[in-house]
């Protein structure tokens, strides 16, 4: 092997950086999601991570964390099959089944990774998989190594999904996989219709709900109570490091389902249980949703207007945002990093979205405007959002 | 409808928000054709006349390849 073509071949275009003088990657961050965030030194205001309902520092959810870490330490060194799965692994399945309304459920440490492992163990070269044109990387990546073939339906077209459903009788299994929130646009999946054509199909809906759970829904329960869908027979999964706040993956169903799962996804089964503490902290977070979703969703939602509504007058072309994002149409990549640019100079950080995580000059730039945010910090987000959108 | 029409409006179909399709159109450059549209090109394609794809179409640029890839076929 030349090593020297191998280190060649592996290079990095950083002509857009260059261009455009900023880099919005892999910026160095020196404090936890607070008031104000510290990046490179210097206080931003906090638009871009998914901590939608400021739970991330919460003093109930460290301390919960806390106490975890004090009882088990800071790992139990093993996956869940072997030692990782402590109680309180066990009792987050069974509390998070109980969120979402499900039989049963597994964490992985991510929902990549759930994502990733999740079709491979379900699907084989005799079955279809039909999937949302604009589904997450996870989703994608995962239903590739499943080997099955694949058939993308415009995004939430379900007269697409439909005609590709009629013509697909000879597949030995269907699955129909979408998100519920996509996150880059902000809108929500027809989810309910999804399934019903499901049903009518014979197939099986699969549905990622990262950006739905703890947002969605009159108790935050996610996509199925946002959309009253009852008796789900499909296949859940979310991340819980956005509105939960911590990190980890889970996939929720059937308990035949998820039993096979314990024992065949190798994602699973060789990676390493998720620590105590944020075992622990995911509790907490469930426990203060229970008890508080309402108000805090109020503001989430209250907050989003309030963006929008700038980035209206401002002059921005956003999308109708269905879900509390604000995306803001910017087109090409140059155009989208130095929107973000702008921002981030006046003090407020976003994330911009280029290919391939958007299809081809479809750029977008991102603002989540979480409800642990004060009333303040949203006032000076909006004037700021304004003056760019002034000049 | 004649051959050419069919590939057309197989790929109009599943190309939303692109400005215009013709025979000399390019995928990647024109008609910014990710790997999943490609995909869904293929599907659309493979619906309409009926037939399975099992291979990439890796050599296809632009909307006429698809076309002629066909005709290779017997279409
Ligand atoms: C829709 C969707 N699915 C899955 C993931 C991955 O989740 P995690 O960060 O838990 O791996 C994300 C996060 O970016 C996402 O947006």
């Amino acid at each position: 092997m030349d090593r020297k073509e191998f280190y060649k071949r592996l290079w990095v275009d950083e002509s857009l950086a260059e261009v455009t003088g900023y880099n919005p990657y892999y910026l160095s961050v020196n404090s936890g999601l607070n008031e104000r965030l510290l990046v490179n030194g210097c206080k931003m205001i906090d638009l871009a991570s998914n901590n939608y309902l400021g739970l991330a520092t919460d003093t109930r959810v460290k301390q919960a964390a806390i106490e975890a870490v004090q009882k088990y330490g800071v790992s139990l060194c093993g996956t869940p099959i072997a030692t990782g799965y402590i109680d309180l692994f066990q009792r987050l399945e069974e509390e998070l089944s109980s969120f979402v309304g499900l039989e049963r459920t597994v964490i992985l440490p991510s929902c990549y990774q759930a994502n990733n492992g999740l079709f491979s163990c379900l699907a084989g070269s005799e079955d279809l998989i039909v999937v949302d044109r604009l589904v997450h990387s996870s989703l994608i990546q995962g239903i590739k190594a499943a080997g099955c073939k694949i058939r993308p339906f415009l995004h939430n077209n379900l007269n697409h999904l439909e005609g590709i459903l009629q013509r697909s009788s000879s597949y030995r299994q269907v699955f129909v996989v979408t998100e519920s929130v996509f996150s880059t646009e902000g809108s929500l999946a027809p989810f309910k219709e999804i399934v019903e054509l499901c049903e009518k199909y014979g197939a099986m809906p699969i549905i990622d709900d990262s950006h739905g759970i703890g947002v969605l829904g009159k108790s935050g329960q996610g996509i199925l109570e946002e959309q009253k869908i009852e008796g789900y027979k499909g296949i859940y999964t979310a991340s819980l490091g956005k509105a939960l706040a911590n990190s980890g993956g889970m996939i929720s169903g059937e308990k035949r389902v998820i039993d096979f799962l314990k024992y065949y996804c190798s994602h699973l089964v060789y990676s390493t249980a998720l620590s105590p503490a944020v075992l622990a902290g995911i509790s907490a977070v469930l426990d203060i949703i229970r008890v508080e979703f309402a108000g805090i969703k109020h503001r989430l939602n209250s907050y989003q207007r309030q963006i929008h509504e700038s980035l209206s007058e401002g002059g921005f072309e956003v999308a109708a945002c269905e879900a509390p994002i604000n995306s803001i149409e910017t087109g090409s990549k140059e155009v989208t990093f130095i929107l973000a640019q702008k921002l981030y100079d006046k003090g407020i950080l976003s994330t911009p979205f280029i290919e391939p995580s958007v299809p081809l000059n479809q750029g977008r730039v991102r603002l989540i405007a979480g409800a642990g945010l004060s009333q303040g910090t949203v006032n000076e987000a909006v004037a700021i959002i304004k003056r760019i959108g002034a000049s | 409808m004649n051959i050419e029409d069919r590939v057309l409006n197989s790929v109009k179909g599943v190309l939303d928000k692109r400005p215009e399709v013709t025979l000399d159109s390019r995928l990647l450059e024109d008609l910014l054709v990710d790997s999943l549209d490609k995909l869904m090109i293929l599907s659309a394609i493979e619906d309409e006349f009926g037939l399975e794809i099992e291979e990439k179409f890796a050599d296809v640029h632009t909307v006429k390849d698809i076309v002629v890839k066909l005709k290779a076929r017997g279409y």
